[in-house]
């Protein structure tokens, strides 16, 4: 074990481009796949990226893992690259999608407010024939029927202020009638007064 | 011993208005009785304003008396239409947008101070108390205070504020029984004068317009119902039958009154069966309606409304109308 091959492991850990034979060397050495796996750790420390518990031996269960796997024939680097894309179009067609469904619903109750409004409309009488309600403003049929007993209910309040208005009135007029038969003593005087008065 | 306790009971309720009744008895009726006094013997002009709801009326009042002895009186309304009120001695001339000009035989005018209080305001002491309840300031003049209080809990109370100097009145409340004031008379400017004003001197000279001729017994009708309930004091001065001159609807009417405040009742037919009672306020005056069985009866009075529901739901016909 010379100190150049733990030279390349270093360096290969800091991301130095190697070639293939490098790889090839250093996989098969058990001591430099030690010694990578060593610098790793020491490296994930450094940056204090270590997991909560720390699983040395990942490298023999994926190794044992990989054993088991059934030999893929096709390129394995194509297939990654058009699940990635494949993924993405997913992600991205997803909400487009519930956009897309969101509007049309929207679209068919606009369909059918305005369904709704033609049948209002075929219910309505004339135009020409309807006469406007109190409030100045037509509104639907539906509502008619409240406006007109609310309209009476108004002319039947002026009528009660009119009638108000009336008897205050009619209540000082009298007022001024009786004035003179207000005591039956202030009558005489006012008779002997009358009489008395010079004119 | 029922009795024993009813009378300790009478006793008991009663002895806190004696008491205040005795406290200033003699003071409150003095002020009184030179408030009319005044009223009927000083030259004064002055203006005032009744205040009723949220509106504001505003009057100017003449009163003197001249040489040959004749009480001149004019009192008219500032804002709106003209409305005057013309007094020689006992002829009254009321010129309204109304009606065309007439007068009618009286001693008082009928305007929104009550007329009694220029005439016999002793004669209320059987249903009301006198109380006088201290100084005030009004219109810059100190002020005695006198409150006529009804010992029946039916009716409004009238709070006087009368000038120390010469006893004339310088405002006037009228007041619930929870001391709420729903009508004032605030005088705004008060001239008293060793002569009669100018515009009286006038007055004096112009002639009144006709006397309106009012037939014997027209007053007094019989009518077909009677009202049986009324506040204590109220006596009736008055039953005929007349159209309403604004809505020349028929009507029998009585006007009942108690020296202090009047209330008329109107009885018609209605062409609706029922409808629920309903009334409206103008400042103290109250003016309510309701049908029963056909029959309309209407109160209108310076009444609680709940003395006017009372009144209204005690009129029973004697006959058919």
């Amino acid at each position: 074990m010379s100190e150049s091959k733990f030279e390349t492991v270093s360096s290969l850990v800091d991301n130095y481009q190697a070639s293939d034979d490098v790889f090839d060397e250093l996989v098969k050495d058990n001591d430099m796949s030690e010694t990578w796996q060593r610098y790793h750790l020491i490296g994930d420390t450094l940056r204090d990226e270590l997991p909560n518990s720390l699983n040395l031996d990942l490298s023999a269960s994926i190794a044992n893992a990989i054993a088991e796997e059934p030999t893929v024939l096709a390129p394995v680097v194509k297939a990654t690259i058009s699940q990635t894309i494949k993924a993405k179009v997913v992600q991205f067609s997803k909400p487009f999608g519930q956009v897309a469904i969101a509007a049309s619903a929207a679209g068919l109750m606009v369909i059918g407010v305005q369904q709704n409004v033609a049948d209002n409309d075929s219910l309505v009488p004339n135009p020409i024939v309807q006469t406007i309600p109190f409030g100045g403003v037509a509104e639907p049929v539906s509502l008619n029927y409240q406006q007109n007993s609310r309209a009476s209910q108004q002319q039947a309040m002026v009528e009660q202020q009119r009638r108000f208005q009336a008897l205050l009135q009619d209540h000082k007029q009298q007022l001024k009638f009786t004035a003179l038969t207000h005591k039956e003593s202030s009558v005489e005087k006012v008779k002997t007064e009358v009489t008395n008065t010079p004119k | 011993m029922k009795l024993l306790i009813c009378f300790i009971m009478l006793v008991a309720s009663s002895s806190p208005v004696w008491s205040a009744e005795t406290k200033s008895p003699e003071t409150a009726d003095v002020w009184l009785a030179r408030l009319s006094q005044s009223l009927q013997s000083l030259n004064f002009s002055t203006s005032f304003v009744v205040v009723k709801n949220n509106h504001a009326e505003p009057y100017h009042w003449f009163h003197g008396v001249n040489d040959e002895n004749v009480e001149l009186e004019i009192l008219s309304l500032l804002n709106g239409p003209r409305r005057d009120i013309l007094r020689k001695n006992n002829t009254i001339s009321y010129i309204e947008p109304e009606l065309p000009p007439y007068s009618v035989l009286s001693s008082n005018l009928r305007g929104p101070i009550p007329t009694i209080l220029s005439g016999a305001v002793q004669d209320l002491a059987s249903t009301y108390n006198f109380i006088s309840v201290g100084k005030s300031r009004i219109l810059g003049r100190s002020a005695q205070i006198v409150r006529i209080v009804p010992k029946d809990t039916s009716k409004y109370g009238h709070w006087l504020w009368l000038d120390e100097k010469t006893g004339l009145l310088l405002k006037l409340a009228i007041v619930t029984r929870k001391g709420q004031q729903l009508e004032q008379v605030q005088f705004t400017h008060l001239d008293i004068t060793e002569n009669p004003a100018e515009s009286l001197n006038q007055l004096q000279s112009t002639e009144l317009p006709k006397v309106v001729d009012i037939p014997q017994g027209y007053q007094q009708q019989k009518l077909s119902w009677e009202v049986n309930w009324l506040p204590q004091g109220f006596e009736k001065i008055n039953a005929n039958r007349h159209r309403i001159s604004s809505t020349k609807q028929p009507v029998e009417f009585i006007l009942f009154g108690d020296g202090l405040v009047e209330v008329s009742v109107y009885v018609t037919q209605s062409k609706e069966q029922t409808r629920p009672v309903d009334f409206v306020m103008d400042g103290a005056t109250v003016a309510l309606n309701q049908v029963n069985n056909g029959i309309e009866v209407s109160v209108v009075g310076k009444i609680p409304s709940t003395t006017a529901k009372k009144i209204a739901d005690s009129v029973t016909l004697l006959s058919r109308p």
